[in-house]
C-alpha cells in the first residue's frame, strides 16, 4: 500500500462517514445502541425512590431483617403473621388446578427498609420466598455484565453491525450509486479497506459511546465516594475492558457482515443464520462454542455473567459450560477471524460487477 | 488494432441465460463513435465492458492497451458518464466532482481548479453549490459529464449523454464532444436520437439483440447496403429531362418527379456513377440547383439494417 492508496482510503472514509452517521437507514442502529442507556437512567431514577419508599414503609410496618430471615419454605401463615405482623401489602385468591382441588394462594410483602421480601403461600404454607435486595455496586455491575453479554453484544451490536456493514456495498448497489467509486483509479481492495474502516469507525463511535454512557448511567444512583472507591478498585479496568470488547465486537461482526453484504443480495438471511448460531452458543458443546465470535468476546468480559439465573430452570439445565479462552487466545482468535473475513471480502470485491439491473 | 484504440476481440457477455453482447470484434479509433441500437441491444453492456464494470464471459477487451480490470491505470485515461442518476448523498455538484478528483491523487488546490473548470465546461457554475439531489434531469446529466471530463481523460464514454438537455445546452454539449474529438480523444456516445448521432458521429456502431450489425462511417455503411438503392434528391429546372436521361443508365432503378415540379428523387445502385452523370448533364445545360443524398444518414441505415431485422 502506498501513500496514494492511503489518501484514497481517507477519501473513502470522508465520504462514507457522513453517509453512515446521518443516513436514515441507520436510525434504528442508534435506537438499538442507546436503548440500554435509557434503561440504566430509568433504573438509576427508580432505585433510590424505591429505597426511600421501602424505608418509609418500614417505619409504618417495622420488621427486622433477622425475623425475615427466620421465615422459610414450609412456614405457616399464622407463624408468619405472629412473627412479622401484618404485611404492608397482601394479595390472595383461589385457584383450581386442572382436575384438582382448589388452592388458596396468597402473597405477603414485608420490608426491613432495605430489602423487599415477598412470601408466596399455597393453602397457608410458604412455598417460595423472594428477596429483592437493595442495589449495590457489585449487584449492579453483575446486572451490567449480564445485559452487556446477553443483550448488548448478542443483539444490539450484532444487529447494529448488520445495519452498518451489510449496507456498505449492498446499500449502494440498491441506491445505484456504487459506480461513483468503481469509476475512480482505485483498487477494489483499497475501496474495501476504506469502506470497512469507515463502518468500523462509525460502529465503534456509536457503540463505545453507548457503553460508556450506560456505565455512567449505571453509577449515577450511587453516592460519590462509593463510585470513586469502585472506580479506583476494578471500575476503570472493567470500563476499559467493556469498551475494548465493544470495539472488538464491532470489528468481528463488522467483518462478517461486510462479507455477507458482498455475498448475499439479502443480508437478512445470513444475519439470521449467524444470530441463530451465536445464540445457540450457550447450549453448544465446548468444542463448537469456540467456533463463534461471542465465545471469545465473553471470554474477555471482566465480570462473569450467569445466564442460568435469568432463564427458566429447564432451559438453564441445557447450558453447557466451557472454560473461557485466555485473553491472548481470545484476542488472537478474534483478530485472526476478522482478518480472514476481510481477506475473503477482498477476493469477493475483486469479482464484483457493477450491474444494477441484475440486483 | 493498435494500442491507441479500444478493441473488442470476440467478446461475449451473458447475464445468466440472457445475452448481453455476443462475439463482438471491434476496433474503435479516436473521434466520436456512436453506439446505436434499441433498448436491450447491448449498448450499455459494451460501455460497461470497456470500463470494467462488467467482465466479459468470453473474449478480450483492451482500452488504449490496458485491460479494463486495471482500474488504477484505466480510470486515469477514461471518464465514464453512466446512465444512472444516483450520486453519493448529501453532496453539492461541486463537492461531487471535487470528491471524485480526490481519488486521483490531486492536491486539494488542484481538485478545486479542475472541478471548477469541468463544471464551467458544462455550464453549471451557478448551480455548483446546490445539492445534486435538487438538480433537474438535464443538470444531472451535465454534472455527470463534468465528473467524467474533470480529470482530462483520453477516452470519454457517455451513456445517453444528451437525454434531458434543452436544445441550447444540447448544442453546447455536442460542441464539447467535437472539441474533445478534435484533440484526438475517443468519445463514445450511446444515443437513441438518430438525427443527433448523424450530426455528431465520425463513425457508428449499430447493435441489435447483442450483435454488432454494422460499424464504420455512415456513408460507407450506406453504400454497402446493396438491397436498398441510394436515394438522391435533385433540384433542377428540367426534372423531366433529367429523369429520362437517368433512366438510360442501368444503375438507376427509379426516378420520381416531385409534386411541386422543382426536382426529382432518383434511386440508384451506384451513387458515384450517378454523380458523374449529373456533372455531364450540368455541362449539357440543365440547371442543377441542389443535390443531396436522401437516405445517406443514420436514420436510414438504422432502418435498413435494424428496422428490417426487428420486423422479421
Amino acid at each position: 500500500m502506498n501513500l496514494q492508496e492511503l489518501a484514497q482510503i481517507f477519501a473513502v472514509i470522508r465520504l462514507e462517514l457522513g453517509k453512515t452517521f446521518f443516513s436514515r437507514r441507520v436510525t434504528w442502529v442508534y435506537v438499538l445502541a442507546f436503548a440500554p442507556v435509557f434503561l440504566y437512567i430509568a433504573n438509576s431514577i427508580y432505585a433510590p425512590r424505591q429505597q426511600a419508599r421501602l424505608a418509609a414503609i418500614a417505619v409504618r410496618h417495622p420488621v427486622s431483617t433477622e425475623a425475615l430471615r427466620d421465615i422459610g419454605i414450609g412456614s405457616k401463615l399464622e407463624e408468619v403473621t405472629n412473627q412479622l405482623g401484618q404485611p404492608y401489602q397482601q394479595r390472595s385468591g383461589r385457584y383450581r388446578a386442572e382436575g384438582g382441588s382448589p388452592n388458596e394462594r396468597a402473597s405477603y410483602r414485608y420490608t426491613d427498609g432495605q430489602s423487599d421480601v415477598t412470601l408466596f403461600f399455597v393453602n397457608g404454607t410458604v412455598r417460595r420466598v423472594h428477596w429483592d435486595d437493595p442495589e449495590t455496586l457489585p449487584k449492579v455491575s453483575l446486572i451490567f455484565a449480564t445485559i452487556f453479554q446477553f443483550f448488548y453484544l448478542r443483539l444490539a451490536i450484532f444487529f447494529g453491525c448488520v445495519g452498518i456493514f451489510a449496507n456498505l456495498f449492498r446499500g449502494e448497489m440498491l441506491d445505484k450509486s456504487l459506480h461513483f467509486y468503481l469509476l475512480t483509479p482505485m483498487r477494489r481492495e483499497v475501496l474495501l479497506a476504506g469502506k470497512y474502516l469507515s463502518g468500523l469507525l462509525a460502529a465503534v463511535v456509536i457503540f463505545t459511546a453507548s457503553t460508556a454512557l450506560q456505565w455512567v448511567a449505571m453509577l449515577w444512583q450511587f453516592k460519590g465516594p462509593v463510585v470513586v472507591a469502585f472506580l479506583a478498585g476494578h471500575g476503570w479496568g472493567q470500563l476499559l475492558s467493556y469498551l475494548g470488547i465493544t470495539a472488538l465486537a464491532c470489528a468481528g461482526y463488522g467483518a462478517v457482515f461486510l462479507a455477507a453484504g458482498l455475498l448475499f443480495r439479502n443480508p437478512v438471511v445470513p444475519a439470521a443464520v449467524v444470530l441463530l448460531w451465536e445464540s445457540a452458543n450457550l447450549f453448544l458443546p465446548a468444542a463448537l462454542k469456540k467456533i463463534s465470535v461471542i465465545f471469545y468476546l465473553q471470554s474477555l468480559c471482566p465480570v462473569v455473567a450467569a445466564p442460568g439465573n435469568t432463564m427458566p430452570a429447564r432451559l438453564a439445565r441445557l447450558i453447557s459450560d466451557a472454560v473461557p479462552a485466555t485473553t491472548i487466545v481470545a484476542l488472537g482468535c478474534l483478530v485472526t477471524f476478522t482478518l480472514l473475513m476481510i481477506a475473503y471480502s477482498a477476493l469477493r470485491v475483486r469479482q464484483l460487477e457493477n450491474n444494477y439491473s441484475t440486483d | 488494432m493498435n494500442d491507441g484504440d479500444i478493441s473488442f476481440d470476440n467478446v461475449s457477455r451473458f447475464y445468466g441465460e440472457v445475452l448481453g453482447v455476443n462475439r463482438v470484434t471491434l476496433s474503435i479509433p479516436p473521434g466520436i463513435t456512436s453506439l446505436v441500437g434499441t433498448n436491450g441491444s447491448g449498448k450499455t453492456t459494451l460501455m460497461n465492458l470497456m470500463t470494467g464494470l462488467v467482465r466479459p464471459s468470453r473474449g478480450v477487451v483492451r482500452v488504449l492497451g490496458m485491460a479494463p480490470s486495471e482500474s488504477q491505470k484505466l480510470f486515469r485515461q477514461v471518464g465514464y458518464s453512466t446512465q444512472f442518476d444516483s450520486f453519493p448523498r448529501g453532496l453539492t455538484g461541486y463537492q461531487l466532482v471535487h470528491s471524485f478528483l480526490r481519488f486521483f491523487g490531486y492536491s486539494s488546490v488542484e481538485c478545486t481548479q479542475l472541478a471548477a473548470k469541468a463544471i464551467e465546461q458544462v455550464h453549471l457554475t451557478e448551480a455548483a453549490d446546490r445539492q445534486v439531489a435538487s438538480y433537474s434531469k438535464g443538470m444531472r446529466q451535465r454534472i455527470k459529464l463534468a465528473q467524467a471530463i474533470a480529470h482530462n481523460p483520453k477516452v470519454l464514454v457517455l451513456d445517453e449523454p444528451l437525454n434531458g438537455l434543452d436544445p441550447l445546452i444540447r448544442a453546447e454539449t455536442i460542441a464539447l464532444f467535437r472539441k474533445f474529438a478534435a484533440e484526438g480523444r475517443h468519445v463514445i456516445v450511446s444515443s437513441h436520437v438518430l438525427h443527433e448521432v448523424d450530426l455528431i458521429s465520425d463513425q457508428v456502431i449499430m447493435l441489435s439483440s447483442g450483435y454488432v450489425v454494422a460499424e464504420g462511417q455512415i456513408h460507407s455503411l450506406r453504400s454497402e447496403i446493396q438491397e436498398h438503392p441510394m436515394q438522391i434528391l435533385i433540384r433542377c429546372d428540367s426534372p423531366g429531362v433529367l429523369a429520362s436521361r437517368a433512366f438510360e443508365q442501368d444503375h438507376v432503378v427509379e426516378a420520381q418527379l416531385l409534386a411541386d415540379g422543382t426536382g426529382l428523387l432518383v434511386k440508384t445502385r451506384d451513387a458515384d456513377k450517378f454523380y458523374r452523370l449529373l456533372n455531364h448533364l450540368a455541362l449539357d445545360g440543365i440547371q442543377i440547383e441542389g443535390v443531396a443524398p436522401a437516405d445517406d444518414n443514420v436514420d436510414s441505415v438504422y432502418e435498413y439494417l435494424i428496422g428490417e431485422e426487428a420486423s422479421k
